[in-house]
């Protein structure tokens, strides 16, 4: 007994330093952030004010214009970017002219780090002589549009400029695992697609789409939960309040300026909280809505 | 491009478009030519902000007055940009950040992973599914709920402004550690058996054994930690606040946001953030793909 107990000591070793680390900075931080949500401020003391917080978020105008934007450009960019990857991996597949050099270049933007990347589209998108306009002029289109000025809900405004900016940042990573999906789908199934004399466009729509569905799962919660933490380049463009008009303010930049701008720790936790909880709900409907055997051998996309 | 351009004005005595795509190959060439650009128009796409970018970073003028029409190559070609962009921030500094944070938690990331995904792999011990259980919740918990915490607990432990607060956090994860144990619950027992045998020790069969079989799922990992570290904004703006501490991305968001009124310096400092990545991507590119792939994670 005492042979096997040392025996199996080792193990504890191995897994020791990951699972001090794990209470430390995931463990203790989740708790303190529950904790925390149900807590305010007194002359430096904390105390217990209950759900007060949460009543007091959830009628935020501020907050909950938020809450909305976040799913806003987030719905929006998962509905641009899904199909129109798809389209582009499904062509990429079929081209044998430098194929792996446009997936290298599609990927680029991956690697720059987001600031950078949101940093030169603030340029980009500059009204009067920015890279977009500047080609727009060139096409005789007038009035220029406005772009990152533009708080409005139209179709070249700040929201349109920064789902554009995602769209190009993300698609090539996109096509990347949407090749790795048509590239899993067997090919007996197009043998015998073609066998029944179907063709290209029909043994897409009827074969590989439907055989992609785990990687649409895939894609739908991973892009889901990056949409709801979206942060940086909305930071970069349009700083902690996401401006202009708050048009560009996302949960997590609300969470910021509330923690480190106005200090106010237990009200951030509070949103947190409602951020997470809202994480886990997208999540579940997204798993319950598709959740199939195939999930389990999606692990490996 | 060439043969496929001539294939077309070859098949064009055929006449009619019908004519033209009556032949199987013909119709399989047209729709080359046709991916081709379709994919071309994308790739310039992706290609044209960058540089622009450049163009305008080469360009003096640029801070004063932007042409209205974009140039893809400077009117006045001209390195000031980049003295000013050098003089004005200790940009070396923060590379050399970027370096020390990246190499020091991706090592970590990857010692911590693989050990503990050994142990979980190919152990025995009491718990040992619940503890995995536990590890795993992790990937549920995104870091922005528990950001404001760690923050907090930074501050406790006088550890805000130091490298140990960029990297401390970082050096193990339970994404990283599944990835270890499905890697290495594939390599056969027979392996580990015959070393036991010949009494060698747990942490001489990891190291001799079992990290030497890693290889691709360890590059997947150094690909994913690199890219999430040096690439980090929102945790160095928490816990960082002295200068000599910025790493370069964190540096270039602060410049950028408090200097955009000069272009083409702007453009300058990003370039300098973007471009060395850039080259190293060109040689890595392969591995950097396959890490994406073999995980579906992304930067």
């Amino acid at each position: 007994m005492l042979k096997k107990l040392r025996k199996s000591l080792i193990w504890y070793v191995f897994i020791a330093p990951t699972f001090f680390l794990y209470a430390l900075f995931v463990a203790y931080p989740t708790f303190e952030t529950f904790r925390l949500s149900f807590f305010h401020e007194v002359a430096t003391r904390q105390e217990f004010i209950g759900a007060l917080h949460y009543v007091r978020l959830l009628s935020n105008q501020v907050f909950l214009a938020a809450l909305l934007n976040t799913a806003f450009l987030g719905i929006i960019f998962l509905l641009i970017i899904i199909p129109l990857s798809l389209v582009m991996a499904s062509l990429l597949n079929n081209l044998r002219v430098w194929p792996n050099l446009f997936k290298a270049i599609y990927f680029l933007p991956q690697i720059t780090s987001t600031v950078a990347v949101a940093l030169v589209f603030s340029f980009v998108f500059q009204p009067n002589w920015g890279l977009v306009n500047g080609l727009l002029r060139q096409l005789g289109v007038t009035p220029l549009p406005l772009w990152l000025a533009e708080p409005r809900y139209v179709l070249t405004g700040s929201r349109a400029a920064v789902t554009i900016l995602a769209v190009w940042v993300a698609l090539g990573y996109y096509m990347l695992i949407f090749q790795a999906g048509l590239q899993a789908v067997p090919a007996e199934l197009y043998d015998a697609a073609v066998v029944d004399g179907a063709g290209p466009l029909q043994t897409w729509w009827l074969i590989t789409i439907p055989s992609l569905r785990p990687t649409f799962i895939f894609l739908l919660i991973t892009g889901t939960i990056d949409a709801m933490s979206r942060f940086s380049d909305l930071w970069t463009l349009g700083g902690p309040a996401g401006t202009p008009a708050r048009s560009l303010q996302t949960i997590v930049l609300y969470m910021y300026q509330t923690a480190f701008e106005s200090n106010d720790f237990n009200l951030a936790s509070a949103s947190a909280v409602i951020l997470f909880v809202v994480v886990l709900i997208l999540t579940m409907v997204n798993f319950r809505s598709f959740l199939g055997r195939e999930f389990s051998s999606q692990s490996g996309a | 491009m060439a043969s496929t351009s001539e294939s077309i004005s070859s098949a064009r005595p055929a006449g009619t478009l019908r004519g033209l795509l009556s032949s199987q190959r013909n119709f399989k060439r047209l729709q080359q030519v046709i991916i081709f650009i379709i994919m071309a128009i994308g790739a310039i796409a992706m290609i044209a902000p960058f540089e622009w970018m450049l163009a305008t970073s080469f360009s003096r003028s640029a801070n004063v007055a932007m042409p209205r029409i974009p140039r893809f190559w400077p009117a006045d070609p001209s390195t000031f940009n980049y003295k000013v962009a050098i003089t004005n921030l200790p940009l070396v500094r923060y590379y050399l950040n970027s370096l020390i944070v990246t190499t020091a938690s991706t090592l970590g990331y990857l010692f911590f992973s693989s050990l503990t995904g050994y142990a979980f792999a190919k152990g025995r011990f009491v718990g040992k599914s619940v503890l995995f259980i536990i590890l795993l919740t992790t990937l549920m918990i995104p870091f922005e709920i528990r950001m404001i915490p760690m923050y907090l607990l930074m501050r406790q432990l006088h550890l805000n402004d130091t490298y140990a607060a960029l990297i401390l956090p970082f050096i193990s994860g339970g994404f990283g550690t599944f990835l270890m144990r499905q890697y290495i619950s594939a390599i056969p027992d027979e392996l580990i058996d015959a070393a036991r045998i010949d009494g060698a020790s747990e942490l001489t069969i990891y190291a001799r054994i079992i990290l030497p079989l890693c290889g691709p799922a360890l590059a997947a990992l150094t690909v994913l930690s690199a890219l999430w570290r040096w690439n980090d904004v929102l945790w160095p703006l928490l816990v960082i606040s002295d200068r000599s501490l910025y790493t370069i991305t964190f540096g270039l968001a602060i410049a950028g946001r408090s200097q955009g009124i000069f272009t083409g310096v702007a453009l300058a400092t990003s370039a300098i953030a973007i471009l060395p990545l850039m080259l190293l991507y060109l040689f890595l590119q392969r591995y950097i793909i396959k890490g994406i792939m073999l995980t579906g994670l992304k930067g």
